[in-house]
């Protein structure tokens, strides 16, 4: 699945949180095993990697964003875009270049598609 | 909830200053100025990495909510299990560029009067000191504070 150049938000659960990352920042996503990869591309800025998600929602055509208070910055020290609320639920507005670090995938940049060693079997049957 | 009714009875009433809500073994005092809302405690999703005093985010009135923790932001020994708990839903930070935020605590008690006068040996921050109230020894907050980025 790629949707670059696509207008509005992928939408993910991850660490029992919602996620948001703008779809013209995804190059790719794909099942690996139980859980998502998605892959950030150039076009994300400098932050080009993988992440993941346990659960994919969906694609929202918009979100309005409010900015992250000095105060959740103080006790949530991690970038991101901003705050929004989808379906009664708030949603962390990720920004592509500096991915938090609860969605990084520890996969690296070449881990998108490619076999490795350390994937279980889970995660090939998963794939299928 | 910006003011509260001052009774006609021709009895002299002190006005309230502060809501007295519970967080665990403490008493907390927050100015009634600050407080927009009480509500039951709303629902918070975990923010992975967030340090302790931040529990997540709540929705409310379709807008993102921090909520905070307040036992925890003022050091409170646990208490019983809490019956009724509660989200109270403040403007922290300057005036100028006040933030919502919900604090979330055991139960709202009353709204009570906090000369300022009474309150001794604060931080200067967040926790602007101590007050008698009732006979118990209240944390007065400054909510204020709270909003700085540090």
């Amino acid at each position: 699945m790629s949707v670059p150049h696509a207008r509005g938000y992928l939408l993910l659960r991850r660490g029992g949180g919602l996620w948001g990352i703008a779809n013209a920042a995804i190059d790719g996503l794909v099942r690996r095993g139980a859980d998502y990869r998605i892959t950030i591309g150039d076009s994300g800025g400098n932050g080009s990697g993988v992440l993941a998600a346990d659960e994919i929602l969906g694609v929202v055509e918009d979100l309005r964003v409010w900015p992250l208070a000095p105060v959740v910055r103080r006790f949530w020290p991690q970038p991101a875009a901003g705050l929004a609320v989808h379906g009664g639920e708030p949603v962390v507005v990720v920004d592509p270049g500096r991915p938090p670090a609860a969605l990084q995938s520890g996969d690296g940049e070449d881990g998108g598609e490619g076999d490795r060693p350390d994937e279980g079997l889970e995660g090939r049957q998963g794939r299928e | 909830m910006d003011t509260v009714p001052v009774e006609e009875n021709g009895k002299s009433r002190r006005e309230g200053t502060h809501l007295l809500v519970r967080a665990g073994e403490y008493a907390c005092a927050l100015p009634l100025a600050s407080v927009r809302r009480v509500v039951r405690a709303l629902t918070v999703h975990p923010l992975p990495g967030a340090t302790a005093e931040l529990e997540g985010l709540a929705e409310f009135g379709g807008e993102p909510l921090p909520v905070l923790n307040l036992g925890r932001l003022v050091h409170a020994p646990a208490g019983p299990n809490p019956t009724y708990p509660v989200t109270v839903v403040v403007w922290v930070g300057p005036a100028e560029a006040r933030e919502m935020l919900g604090l979330a605590a055991d139960s709202a008690l009353e709204v009570v009067h906090v000369p300022a006068g009474s309150v001794v040996a604060g931080d200067g921050g967040f926790l602007l000191g101590e007050a008698p109230v009732g006979g118990e020894v209240v944390r007065v907050l400054n909510l204020e504070a709270l909003g700085r980025a540090t």
